[in-house]
């Protein structure tokens, strides 16, 4: 601990230890225990005690004290377990019966204080950083923490509970590691007294009548074979599986969900070559109703070794509500459906029937489960690609009630499931996943349709219209090309001139989500098709570029980012231009993004404008290339001026891209390594330097090396690294030494760095800049602004001198939230 | 037993992040989904791994309801729909769905780029996560689904700040937000109607207070901005963008125009013209007076505040500037700060660290500033206090009350108060704890119009203060609840009728023939029964409505006879009173 801390430790002490004194807010004692960990975990505890008696005197303080807050109660338990953490100083705060009196009967755990869930969670958490050490095993044994620790088991905090099993675990743990451990049977009956008692209270409560008392049981198992991998978690299960497996045989299945989290607990940490696990994983779920036994099912279809039936049987429950749907929704038998010979489940088709909220949950579960599971590698082979497709857009068209399903079920299910937006956006992100896959053309081209139809529909939402959008996207991807040739198959562009006049549509609609997902679908689709004649056809011939550009002047936002972003992709892929006068269109354009760099009021399209521009220069867009240096010029003139640092810290990105194509890369294997630079030949590096003088990027650089936000002074200070690094290496003969032109620029420098920056540096000489670069000491910056802004305001002296200095200011500033 | 279950996994005993679940009838609700500005950890975010215990987080809750922009309101969002991954509706005002996007975007840049956090959202997640928002009108009552419904009511606190009911079938529950029950310079008075919800959670920043009149507190402000101008220096109001900003302006420049006052007053450039087209755009929200001036002139286009630009911050002479980010932490507000800490002259209205009387500051670890200029803090935040509190507890007339967003100590008392004044019970749970609240369902039954016609033929027509029995027959079909005729029910279902009768033997000392002894019955029963119909049939027996009495011979003694009563359930009363008039035998013959 730094001696300033030290110094104002006791006074600090004295302020939380003085009940007139409220604390300053509640993050700042959070604060104070996260900066006492830290010490503790540098360096000795006892000796940090030693050196600060008023620590423990605290400790004595506020158990002495009767109207002390929960808060400062609680604080102080947690203080004493991170203290009592190392053995040496557990011993310490023993002796001087510290610990009983805080943690035992005759602490806050026998007062009125123990009403507050603070203090009970404070005690909990002290205990839990204690129970580091066998010292500490038997202290919690000889004060009777155990006990308590199972009543708040079912605390009302829902925090206190949870942590109260969890600290359960961390005993048992605690209790079982040690020095026998390798020695232990997995017999329980030679186990620690400490963890008999546990185990014992685990298998009363999975014998329990009491569902919470079930559930505090196999949450608390869950806990323990996720994180604890003794061998002694395989004797644990022996011993324990027979009582899970009893719950099994009770209808309803109790606290079936936390039975399913231990199951698949047990199931990633147990050796595949477990018999008994496999079946009572198979008995839970056939036990289990469709919608309880799905994530059972997923899980185990995640396992890694895993028998087939089993997954068979899982992949059956995931699949029966969609084969359900498939066969209900069957005009006339047709193909296989998902589970081949078997008919929907009874039970399955019961649930979807029985009430709207069932139905829609156990088919978005299903979707969902199915999504997840389609891309793992594990996944089940073969997978029912078709008929899941099939499923999908079943679903999708009695959802939009397009389906005309003749079977009784059929009909009741389409009443269900018509207009359900829950639905349709699961069925969107699934059938979006299900383009990884491919399938029969029809089906396929039954896809584009149902997505189509969504499109179009006056129905759909923002939120439905996004995920189509973005299903379709996926689909039109992942469509296949036509061997030998780059364009696109006959289907995906006849579908693109029917989605085209869909999109046009939807950039108009009057809901700005609507419009900003269009454009995005737009940038992406050219982003990857920019270069297909058939793409460049159907868009020229539509008026979606036309629109596109409309939207530059729209009053949202977000809008008029995603505008200039699509925009700036089609122009890159020469898509913005009407085929007579390309050139008067590119320009204009040009210009209107410049213009809204200058003028748009809002961030996002100015730094939108800012990434196209980058990305323009970068790949050297023809009308940017004509004449780079005067693009570049007004580009930074204008970012210059922004008010948004992020625009300003785009800004230094084209300023980079710049510099780069002038002098070379910057070393790949490393974004800033200065070590070993590549200089630049003399005769290029000064002709660079004249361009990089007449674009004034200097004049931005340095000024943007002294800006308030840090971002923008990190990346200058980067980018002037790099130059340096270029231009003027170490050991190269000085050039224009002590110009007079130099020591002003200096002066103005220092000036700007004080935060007067009205002052213009002016034209600089090539030669003035090396100089300058090599007078600035750039590495002492960087390092200074490696730290983050608030870096002194998050220092414990300030944590501490902030609490001290809120004494008595506080009854004045009450509490102000907005 | 149907429940309403309350779970605070912020805001509970605290003001720190509100975030509220709330169980209804089966549906699932959170309520404000706020960050704590105070932690740059994943704490800064209320604890959803609670809610993901219970399966996926969309399956479990329905909606999401925010009730104003403020980021202790709406701070996790993002972080909640794009990164722990809601993905269903969010509920907000049109205003808050304008404003909430500028101010996460705010706090983005400087909790990542600034502090270089990370596990952050970033710009394109925000705006993923507003394309999920649906807007809601006040007094519009939106369906979530086909039982869940909600309905927006203004809560003044600032711009778009709405309080909201939920609904399922008869059980409602009202969520506050934060709210203010007087209405100021641009904002109006919170206001509900009496929808006697089962539960009311209403904040209770202030559960203590009555504050001071804010004419006390705008004078003292106006007065230290005066004598600072007068004596040549500059003030500094560091503002959010909008919310309190506006109503300072329209103080200053009604005041600035009132004295005549020369120095200029300027707001952060870019600023100005955002919130007067928010202010503009969203007219309706703002209080009375603004709305009814609006037509002849915007009170939000102001002579004395003009826009600012940097080159005005070295500028000698006085002047006002209100300059954005409000905590002080970066920005203009900061450069301002920078330039004019050192001069005593100067007045500015900051953050923590220099109002808890630091006056040596670290600036972005490079220089050390000293601050000279005079600090004021002044709060001008709009929560009802505890009269207000009471007031609305008043208007809205609950069943039970729950307070969140407050201190333990202060609520305890408010507690108390609530309880004596309008004998309900008053909860305040801690952060994680449930308060479960039992209810009582009304399961909507409708009456077929013959049952209802039959009702009114007998002349009594309905009385809403005086309720009364109705015989009919309760049928389920398609999920719905019908009471008809027992003859349409036996129609409807197919059904054939059935009739019960009770049947009741009893033994009569009589020694004369069983036809004679059923016209003695008769006889008696006439004479005690006067109401009723009593007959003597045919074939011997005796009716009185529907009990039928017929007299027999003892099997084993002559002696006596055996007269079977019978009767069906309609007559249950009557039937007893007869057997047990006939039990104790007939007169005597005279």
């Amino acid at each position: 601990m730094d001696p300033e801390c030290s110094r104002l430790l006791p006074a600090l002490c004295a302020v939380l230890a003085d009940p007139r004194q409220p604390v300053a807010d509640d993050t700042c004692l959070e604060k104070l225990l996260d900066w006492f960990t830290a010490v503790t975990e540098a360096g000795s505890s006892l000796l940090l005690l030693q050196e600060n008696p008023c620590l423990v005197e605290l400790l004595f303080h506020v158990l002495k004290s009767q109207d002390l807050s929960s808060r400062i109660l609680s604080f102080s338990l947690r203080l004493a377990g991170i203290f009592a953490a190392q053995e040496n100083c557990f011993q310490y705060l023993q002796q001087g019966e510290l610990l009983p009196m805080l943690f035992g009967e005759v602490g806050p755990l026998g007062g009125a204080a123990w009403t507050a869930p603070a203090v009970r969670s404070g005690w909990i958490q002290g205990l839990r950083t204690l129970a580091q050490h066998p010292s500490a095993l038997h202290f919690l044994a000889a004060c009777g923490a155990v006990d308590t620790i199972f009543s708040l088991q079912g605390d009302p905090s829902l925090f206190v509970a949870s942590a109260a099993g969890q600290l359960l675990v961390h005993i048992l743990d605690l209790a079982m590691r040690g020095p026998a451990e390798g020695r232990r049977s997995p017999q329980a009956c030679d186990w620690p007294a400490c963890a008999q008692k546990i185990v014992g209270h685990i298998e009363d409560s999975l014998c329990s009548t009491a569902i919470p008392q079930v559930t505090q049981a196999l949450s608390v198992l869950t806990t323990a074979f996720g994180h604890c991998h003794g061998l002694w978690t395989q004797g644990l299960w022996v011993r324990l599986s027979p009582l899970v497996a009893r719950l099994l045989e009770k209808d309803p299945v109790p606290a079936s969900h936390s039975l399913v989290d231990l199951l698949l607990s047990v199931a990633r940490s147990a050796p595949s070559s477990d018999r008994g696990l496999w079946e009572t994983l198979a008995q839970t779920l056939s036990h289990l109703s469709p919608t309880q036994a799905g994530p059972l099912a997923l899980g185990i279809l995640k396992l890694q070794d895993c028998p087939q039936a089993l997954r068979t049987q899982a992949f059956g429950i995931l699949l029966q509500p969609l084969a359900c749907v498939l066969e209900a929704a069957a005009q006339a038998p047709g193909p296989p459906g998902l589970l081949e010979g078997a008919a929907g489940d009874s039970m399955t088709v019961d649930t979807l029937l029985s009430s709207k909220s069932a139905c829609v949950g156990l088919l978005c579960c299903a979707l969902a489960h199915l999504g997840l599971l389609q891309p793992l590698p594990q996944r089940p082979s073969p997978w029912p690609q078709a008929p899941l497709l099939g499923a999908a857009v079943t679903i999708l068209r009695l959802c939009s009630g397009s389906a005309a399903p003749t079977s009784d079920v059929g009909g009741r299910l389409c009443a269900i499931l018509v207009g359900c937006g829950r639905v349709q956006r699961a069925a969107l992100d699934f059938l979006g996943a299900l383009s990884q896959g491919t399938g029969p053309q029809e089906l396929v081209t039954q896809v584009f349709s149902v997505l189509l139809e969504y499109l179009v529909s006056p129905e759909s939402s923002s939120m439905v219209l996004k995920k189509a959008f973005q299903a379709t996207l996926r689909w039109l991807l992942s469509s296949p090309k036509t061997p030998g040739c780059c364009d696109l198959d006959p289907h995906t562009q006849l579908f693109l001139t029917e989605l085209l006049p869909v999109l046009q549509k939807r950039l108009c609609s009057p809901c700005w989500e609507v419009r900003d997902s269009g454009l995005e679908f737009l940038t992406q689709m050219t982003r990857h098709w920019g270069g297909q004649a058939g793409f460049r056809q159907a868009l020229l011939a539509s008026e979606v570029p036309e629109l596109t550009k409309q939207l530059l002047r729209d009053p949202e936002s977000y809008v008029r980012a995603s505008a200039v972003t699509a925009t700036g992709q089609l122009s890159s892929w020469g898509l913005c231009a009407s085929p007579e006068c390309p050139g008067a269109q590119q320009e204009s354009l040009l210009v209107e993004l410049l213009h809204i760099l200058s003028t748009d009021s809002e961030g996002f399209p100015r730094r939108a404008v800012m990434q196209v521009f980058t990305e323009w220069l970068r790949d050297g867009h023809a009308d940017v290339a004509e004449d780079a240096e005067r693009f570049v010029a007004g580009v930074l003139q204008a970012a210059s001026r922004d008010l948004d640092w992020e625009v300003r810290a785009q800004g230094l990105e084209l300023a980079l891209v710049f510099l780069e194509q002038l002098l070379g890369q910057r070393g790949s294997h490393c974004p800033y390594a200065v070590a070993l630079p590549e200089t630049a030949p003399p005769g290029v590096l000064a002709q660079a330097l004249q361009v990089l003088c007449r674009v004034q990027l200097f004049e931005f650089a340095f000024r943007a090396l002294f800006d308030c936000d840090r971002p923008v002074a990190q990346k200058s200070c980067d980018l002037l690294l790099f130059l340096r690094a270029k231009a003027a290496p170490c050991g190269s003969p000085q050039e224009a030494g002590d110009s007079p032109n130099v020591a002003s620029v200096e002066a103005t420098l220092q000036r700007w760095q004080a935060g007067e920056q009205g002052q213009p540096l002016g034209y600089l000489e090539p030669g003035a800049v090396v100089a300058l670069l090599r007078s600035v000491d750039l590495e002492g910056l960087r390092d200074t602004l490696a730290e983050s802004s608030d870096h002194v305001e998050k220092s414990p002296q300030s944590l501490l001198q902030d609490m001290l200095a809120a004494v008595g200011v506080l009854g004045e500033n009450e509490a102000d939230c907005y | 037993m149907p429940e309403i279950r309350v779970t605070p996994l912020g805001a509970g005993q605290d003001v720190g992040r509100s975030c509220i679940l709330v169980s209804i009838a089966g549906k699932n609700v959170m309520l404000d989904c706020g960050m704590h500005m105070g932690f740059s950890d994943d704490r800064r975010f209320p604890d959803f791994s609670y809610i993901t215990r219970s399966g996926r987080l969309t399956d479990f809750l329905d909606c999401v309801i925010i009730s104003h922009f403020h980021l202790d309101h709406c701070g996790a969002l993002p972080y909640f729909s794009e990164m722990v991954g809601y993905d269903g509706p969010i509920y907000m005002t049109q205003p808050t769905q304008a404003i909430c996007p500028i101010l996460l975007e705010d706090y983005r840049k400087i909790a990542v780029d600034k502090k270089g956090e990370a596990n952050f959202f970033t710009s394109q997640m925000i705006k993923d996560c507003m394309k999920k928002v649906v807007a809601v009108h006040l007094h519009q009552t939106v369906q979530v689904d086909d039982e869940l419904e909600i309905k927006a009511y203004y809560a003044g606190h600032v711009l778009g700040a709405a309080m909201f009911q939920i609904k399922v079938g008869s059980e409602s529950v009202v969520y506050t937000g934060d709210y203010n029950m007087t209405p100021d310079r641009h904002l109006g008075a919170a206001w509900i109607d009496k929808c006697r919800p089962n539960l009311l959670i209403t904040e209770s920043t202030y559960a203590t207070t009555i504050r001071d009149s804010k004419r006390c507190r705008e004078r003292d402000f106006l007065k230290k901005v005066h004598e600072t101008v007068e004596r040549g220096g500059k003030v500094l109001i560091p503002v959010f963008a909008l919310g309190r900003a506006q109503e300072l302006c329209i103080l200053l420049e009604t005041f600035w125009e009132r004295m005549d006052l020369k120095a200029p007053i300027y707001f952060s450039t870019g600023l100005t013209e955002k919130a007067n087209h928010y202010y503009k755009l969203f007219i309706p929200w703002t209080n009375q007076k603004i709305r009814k001036t609006f037509v002849q002139r915007n009170m939000f286009e102001f002579k004395h505040i003009k826009a600012f630009d940097r080159a005005f911050a070295d500028s000698p002479g006085p002047m006002v500037v209100f300059a954005t980010p409000g905590m002080l932490h970066a920005g203009q507000s900061l450069q301002i700060f920078r330039k004019w800490a050192g001069n005593e002259k100067n007045m500015g209205t900051v953050g923590h660290k220099i109002l808890s009387g630091q006056r040596k500051l670290e600036m972005e670890g490079r220089q050390v500033l000293e601050v000279k200029m005079q600090v004021e803090y002044m709060s001008f935040s709009a929560h009802a206090d505890a009269k207000g509190i009471m007031q609305l507890v008043g208007q809205a007339e609950p069943e039970n009350v729950l307070l969140v967003h407050g201190e333990a100590k202060k609520m305890e008392f408010l507690k108390q108060k609530i309880e004596q004044e309008f004998r309900v019970s008053c909860y305040m749970p801690a952060n994680g704890e449930t308060v479960t609240l039992p209810t009582s369902p009304s399961i909507p039954v409708g009456i077929s119009l013959g049952l209802l016609k039959r009702e009114m033929a007998q002349g009594l027509l309905p009385d809403a203060k005086k309720p009364r029995l109705l015989h009919g027959t309760l049928i389920m079909k398609d999920s719905n609840f019908r009471l008809v005729s027992s003859e349409q029910a036996l129609k409807e279902l197919g059904l054939a009728e059935h009739q019960l009768r009770f049947t009741c033997r009893v033994h009569l000392h009589d020694t004369r023939k069983e036809q004679e002894t059923a016209v003695r019955v008769y006889s008696h029963l006439k004479s005690v029964l006067k109401d009723h119909c009593v007959q003597h049939l045919p074939d011997g027996s005796v009716t009185v409505e529907s009990i039928l009495i017929q007299a027999a011979a003892h099997s084993e003694d002559p002696g006596t006879k055996v007269l079977l009563v019978s009767w069906t359930y309609q007559d249950e009363e009557l039937g007893s009173y007869l057997t047990s008039l006939l039990k104790k035998g007939l007169p005597q013959a005279s």
